[in-house]
């Protein structure tokens, strides 16, 4: 059985896949610290990387004004941060690293529903406020904590605007096929296709999950194309959408229109997939040209204008609920008037002030609901045309029409 | 439908057994499970992907270059590091090869970032279309690759002296260096050109499936399967492998469904490893 040695100390060395990023924390007494734990490496390590720059353009944003300004004095920002390698038990394990080694001030949220789902049970055990903007999973709001919260809608309601606005296409589609990969956010996102696409009327042929190490979608999706659906809905992030659209070209199938939940907004996705992006739907929670505005970043589009200016790319929508995470949480410190040290009782009325928090910001309103969730938000729908993405829902912020049904692989140039 | 994942399956199978070939030959000779092998494809993949994104040159065309890259890298590896614990017990090479792993994995991510990559040419996603069956061209020439690549290894082995020679090194390290054979240059060779057909199996995949640099450990697990499979260290038996393990997935994502199809992937491993460690064809070397 020299063999199955092998293959349990095989699996014994990939179980022990753990390290730590340190970076360097020096105390001062007149700035707050602001620690979370990100995935920087591993299947979030590209969107962790968007997170982390958002809070970075935050910190800058704050320092440059010489820090946040509690009580007439100002507190620059300082951030703390590990990556966590996209594991959850990595997550929780720094978090608390974050609240009891190196004592920091406040908590921001990190990225993935799984990794803030385990990250936030650390938080709400040591009373720590927690914010995510990168986090949208159901599950994350059924737990009765008081210290989380989230700027995002919840995963099942994010695609709510894509199947309303396939319910105003001319002519109306009849039949969706879902699929999606098993990971907590995507399986939720399905959810919430299937259940928003039979209040629409359309009748769900197909509805499967797949682990997301799946290397090879033809074979899944031959047989959906079997099926012959006027529409494809994936509960996807970036990864699960570039291997669909490629896999849908290679096997030649053309539904009317194909939407994801997650992806197409990564820029990454119309670089990677070039012209087989075009048409597609994504769900999307914001966009630069939306009528949004508050005080920090001002407008959505001053918001964008400052992104591009200085990571030279565009901000997609978790980027911009990051960014609203910290101001929120900024906005609730000044408007109590708290001053570091954060006491536990202190940290305790932050809590309670973010319970009744109502605030507009470049991001639109914020308002969480007891569950912690913000309800304030309405779901958007977005395509990509020309390379570009584009709003196209709700009807009175779009800014073109959608282009339904999109060519099939054979008609396009 | 039955013949169209038949077809599927198979061409996944080629494409299974096209990285899953260097595996074994580096198993077969040296004894060792090379962790970073899945490393080695993503190599070869972005290789492909920056001839093709910087010099525009074809992901089919671009195969040399990623042979010799890959060459020289596994060479090195081999002579460098992997030659001093080559006799140590196999725990060390796992430590050893997983290290090489961590460090490829992670040099590569700080060079080349997380981003997912893709090479999208114009023929991309073009396919055969016959009676109703759908047959990607990409993958039909990987797959020929894959039969042309186990075939010319296999006869590699057979009929050229330096094949001999690693196959005597393989079966009687002592006995080999008595007859004038320099082990550690036949081991060096044996991982350069293990190296070299996984570089090769990088570049086909690069034009349909995504590239990043911490996709190395999946394929290392499959390869790890499919070697299994059909033998270890027996190399036709990565081919029979790959096939079977390409058909079976197709049928199970066609049939059942996707989830289930690498569940089933670990099943299979897990009865081969009890009942027929010796693999399907029973060639494979078994301790």
């Amino acid at each position: 059985m020299t063999r199955m040695k092998r293959v349990t100390a095989i699996l014994t060395i990939v179980g022990l896949l753990a390290g730590f990023v340190v970076v360097p924390a020096a105390r001062c007494a007149d700035k707050i610290q602001f620690g979370f734990s990100v995935p920087l490496t591993g299947i979030f390590g590209k969107a962790g990387k968007l997170v982390l720059d958002s809070y970075k353009l935050w910190a800058k944003k704050m320092n440059a004004e010489g820090g946040i300004l509690i009580k007439g004095k100002r507190y620059p920002v300082e951030l703390v941060y590990y990556d966590d390698k996209s594991d959850p038990g990595v997550s929780a394990k720094l978090v608390e690293k974050l609240i009891t080694d190196d004592k920091v001030d406040l908590l921001l949220g990190g990225y993935g529903s799984s990794l803030v789902f385990a990250a936030s049970a650390i938080a709400e055990k040591y009373k720590y406020p927690m914010i995510s903007g990168g986090a949208s999973s159901n599950k994350l709001f059924d737990r009765g904590f008081r210290y989380y919260f989230a700027t995002l809608g919840k995963a099942t309601e994010e695609v709510r605007g894509c199947v309303e606005m396939l319910k105003g296409l001319k002519p109306k589609p009849k039949t969706v096929a879902i699929v999606g990969s098993d990971i907590l956010f995507t399986s939720l996102a399905c959810e919430g296709f299937k259940k928003y696409s039979k209040e629409a009327g359309f009748k769900v042929i197909h509805f499967e999950l797949f682990p997301i190490q799946l290397q090879d979608y033809t074979s899944m999706l031959l047989k959906v194309k079997k099926e012959n659906p006027d529409v494809l809905l994936v509960g996807s992030h970036t990864l699960v959408a570039i291997k669909t659209v490629k896999a849908l070209k290679a096997i030649d199938f053309s539904p009317k229109a194909v939407a994801f939940s997650y992806g197409p907004t990564v820029p990454d996705f119309v670089k990677s997939v070039g012209k087989l992006g075009e048409y597609v739907f994504a769900a999307s929670e914001w966009t630069p040209v939306l009528p949004y505005k508050g005080p920090v970043f001002g407008t959505a589009a001053a918001f964008d204008k400052l992104y591009y200016k200085t990571f030279h790319r565009h901000p997609d929508y978790v980027e911009a609920a990051v960014a609203a995470a910290a101001v929120t949480q900024q906005l609730a410190l000044q408007q109590l008037g708290l001053q570091p040290p954060y006491t536990e009782a202190k940290r305790e009325a932050l809590m309670k002030k973010l319970h009744d928090i109502d605030i507009k910001t470049f991001y639109g309103e914020v308002r969480f609901g007891k569950d912690g969730a913000n309800v304030a938000h309405p779901p958007i729908a977005v395509q990509i045309q020309h390379g570009k993405v584009v709003t196209v829902y709700p009807k009175n912020v779009r800014q073109t029409a959608p282009i339904y049904p999109m060519p099939s692989w054979g008609h396009r140039k | 439908m039955l013949i169209q994942a038949i077809i599927t399956g198979l061409l996944l199978g080629g494409i299974y057994a096209v990285y899953s070939a260097g595996f074994s030959l580096i198993f077969g000779v040296m004894g060792v499970v090379n962790i970073a092998h899945g490393d080695l494809v993503m190599l070869g993949a972005f290789t492909s992907y920056w001839l093709f994104t910087l010099g525009h040159i074809d992901p089919f065309l671009s195969i040399p270059f990623s042979a010799l890259t890959l060459f020289i890298v596994g060479y090195g590896i081999q002579r460098l590091i992997i030659n001093r614990v080559v006799e140590a017990p196999p725990i060390m090479s796992y430590i050893c090869t997983f290290g090489i792993h961590l460090i490829i994995a992670n040099l590569a991510l700080r060079l080349w970032t997380a981003d997912y990559r893709s090479i999208t040419t114009s023929y991309c996603g073009s396919h055969l279309e016959c009676a109703g069956l759908v047959i990607p061209y990409a993958r039909l020439a990987t797959f020929g690759m894959a039969v042309v690549m186990v075939g010319g290894l296999y006869l590699f082995l057979n009929r050229t002296d330096i094949g001999r020679a690693i196959r005597a090194t393989a079966q009687d390290r002592e006995m080999a260096r008595l007859m004038g054979v320099r082990a550690n240059h036949v081991y060096a060779m044996t991982f350069g050109i293990g190296a070299a057909i996984t570089g090769v199996a990088g570049s086909l995949i690069s034009s349909y499936f995504v590239i990043y640099p911490q996709m190395g450990l999946s394929y290392t697990v499959t390869a790890f399967c499919v070697v299994v499979l059909g033998g270890m260290g027996y190399i036709p038996g990565a081919l029979l492998g790959g096939l079977i393990l390409g058909v079976l997935e197709s049928l199970t994502a066609t049939y059942w469904n996707a989830g289930m199809s690498s569940a089933l992937t670990f099943f299979i491993l897990f009865l081969m490893l009890i009942f027929m460690p010796a693999g399907i064809t029973g060639k494979g070397i078994v301790e």
